[in-house]
């Protein structure tokens, strides 16, 4: 635990060093602090581009962050050597591993409170005026059913963090497969792909037809595919739909579960790497 | 190959002939794909002989946001070491290798020397029974050089083992207690430094200068071979009673003996006839 915790650490002041992921935060930030000004590029679904906005932006630049600064973690300390100074001391190759990815996840985590700080403010200030702008009172609003909006956005966050704790682990483990820019690809690749994963499944149908490899493929591709959709509850939200803490506990084990081989992919890749 | 506890120990060859590889294999950075060996007792590659190491790697590369204190502290805490204990000894390290001054400044700003001195003290942090230098003198003025010398020098007096991994023969020659020279990944010839550059002919050799009024076709007469360098005269003779009669005869020249001594080799003929006969199999 001592050597996961001081790689952790250290990771994690030398992720909040980077000026690149400092300007992606920033630039984050102001998106979504302006949200309630685009918002009114479209008149009487003000709220509805709120959230859109809002949320989408956490999402995306959370995912940014998590590829830019997890794609570099261990390429990065092998192609500096500075891994030699390190594996040399008591630490395994496991506990460095872990150490990163928990050190890239806390600066993830810690962006993204950020983010959803920005948003929920935003969103608590400008949603009551948007609804009575469009005729509504807060939790009856036109244009947008607002049963359940304010728990539902918090949930959505919530959710939003287990979806990035994924991508950190996706992106961490394509670092110890590729150099980092074949990792940012295949991270990019994954979960955009991973986005439509439910797709495959009807791609599969023979009714809709699918041939023996097609169905094959898109099967496997289903089977493998994180299902970063289950992450996004801007549906559930527009819709009104309450979200048990059930459905949230299930997504987030599912989101645990994913971490948790993902990291495991790593740990394999990564024991047998030359370093 | 074995390593004597509390020895300075060389490993040489040239490149391509397995040192890196030998190397990271001692230090569990890679896995062996046959055969083993073990450090302290424990197999390659187990994190339990890593408590008891230290490692200079060549032209060390550390995380360059930190400065020397927190980059020490960083090291420290990987062994588990902490508050005035780790204090103190990043302060006695800082000190031995001269960075104690400059302990503020952030890592990015060091030059080569200065990278070589923190990566000593990272090196020792834990107080380990064994270090692995990897070339440690490459980037050091003279002086600094002479200091880590010093510093192997006193490691091995307070009983520790230094495994060296170095180009520089000439520097091993007086530095190292014992040596093995690797070649296309076999070792070639290993022992004791005194045992490998001796020469069991019986010959002996002298130097010596200011024999201006020495008869050198005396000299040339009863030695094997006579060379002359500038105001200096290099003998080999045949045998300890002919050095003798040699260095006499110099003597009562009005000459002064330099060298007088059993011939050996240098690190670096033992070296080229190791590596010649690796390249003949």
């Amino acid at each position: 635990m001592r050597a996961i915790y001081r790689v952790a650490t250290a990771t994690f002041h030398e992720a909040w060093r980077r000026r690149f992921l400092n300007a992606i935060l920033i630039f984050a930030v102001l998106i979504i602090g302006s949200s309630w000004s685009l918002a009114y590029l479209q008149p009487g679904a003000e709220l509805k581009l709120l959230i859109d906005i809002g949320l989408g932006s956490t999402r995306f630049f959370g995912m940014l962050i998590a590829v830019f600064l997890g794609v570099r973690l261990i390429s990065d300390e092998i192609e500096k050597r500075t891994i030699h100074t390190i594996l040399t001391k008591p630490v395994t190759r496991a506990q460095f591993l872990l150490g990163k990815f928990f050190g890239s996840w806390a600066t993830v985590m810690s962006n993204m409170l950020l983010m959803s700080l920005a948003f929920y403010v935003v969103f608590m200030i400008k949603a009551p005026g948007f609804l009575l702008k469009t005729g509504g009172t807060p939790g009856e609003g036109p244009g947008i059913a607002t049963e359940f909006l304010y728990s539902n956005i918090a949930k959505a966050l919530g959710l939003t963090l287990v979806e990035m704790t994924v991508v950190t682990a996706l992106a961490v483990m394509a670092s110890t497969l590729f150099s980092w820019i074949m990792a940012a690809i295949f991270s990019f690749f994954v979960y955009f792909v991973g986005q439509v994963a439910n797709f495959f499944k009807s791609l599969a149908n023979p009714e809709h037809g699918a041939g023996t490899l097609s169905q094959v493929i898109f099967r496997l591709l289903y089977g493998i595919l994180p299902h970063f959709e289950v992450f996004d509850m801007r549906e559930a939200i527009l819709k009104g739909t309450y979200v048990g803490w059930e459905t949230l506990g299930m997504h987030t084990g599912l989101g645990l579960l994913y971490t948790v081989v993902i990291l495991g992919i790593a740990y394999l890749a990564f024991m047998n790497r030359e370093v | 190959m074995e390593v004597e506890e509390g020895s300075i120990f060389g490993l040489v060859g040239p490149n391509g002939s397995g040192k890196t590889t030998t190397l990271k294999l001692l230090l569990g950075l890679i896995y062996p794909t046959q055969g083993s060996g073990k450090v302290f007792d424990f197999p390659l590659g187990s994190p339990e002989y890593k408590q008891r190491i230290g490692f200079l790697p060549e032209g060390p590369y550390f995380y360059d946001h930190l400065n020397a204190i927190e980059l020490l502290q960083f090291y420290g805490g990987l062994f588990g070491l902490g508050g005035g204990k780790l204090e103190a000894r990043i302060e006695e390290l800082l000190r031995l290798v001269g960075m104690w001054d400059r302990r503020e400044i952030r890592i990015r700003n060091y030059s080569r020397g200065m990278l070589q001195r923190i990566g000593v003290a990272q090196a020792l942090i834990n107080n380990p029974d064994m270090v692995f230098l990897d070339e440690p003198t490459a980037g050091l003025d003279p002086t600094a050089q002479i200091e880590m010398r010093d510093l192997m020098h006193q490691l091995r007096d307070q009983g520790k083992t230094v495994f060296l991994c170095s180009h520089l023969l000439k520097e091993m020659e007086p530095l190292c207690d014992a040596v093995v020279v690797l070649s296309r990944g076999v070792v070639r010839r290993q022992g004791r430094i005194c045992d490998l550059l001796a020469v069991q002919s019986g010959r002996y050799q002298l130097r010596a200068t200011g024999c201006a009024n020495v008869s050198m076709q005396s000299l040339r007469d009863k030695a094997l071979d006579l060379t002359v360098t500038g105001n200096e005269i290099s003998l080999l003779v045949a045998d300890q009673p002919q050095a003798l009669v040699v260095a006499q005869e110099i003597a009562d020249g009005g000459g002064t003996i330099l060298e007088f001594g059993a011939q050996t080799r240098s690190l670096e003929d033992v070296f080229i006839e190791a590596v010649a006969a690796g390249g003949s199999d």
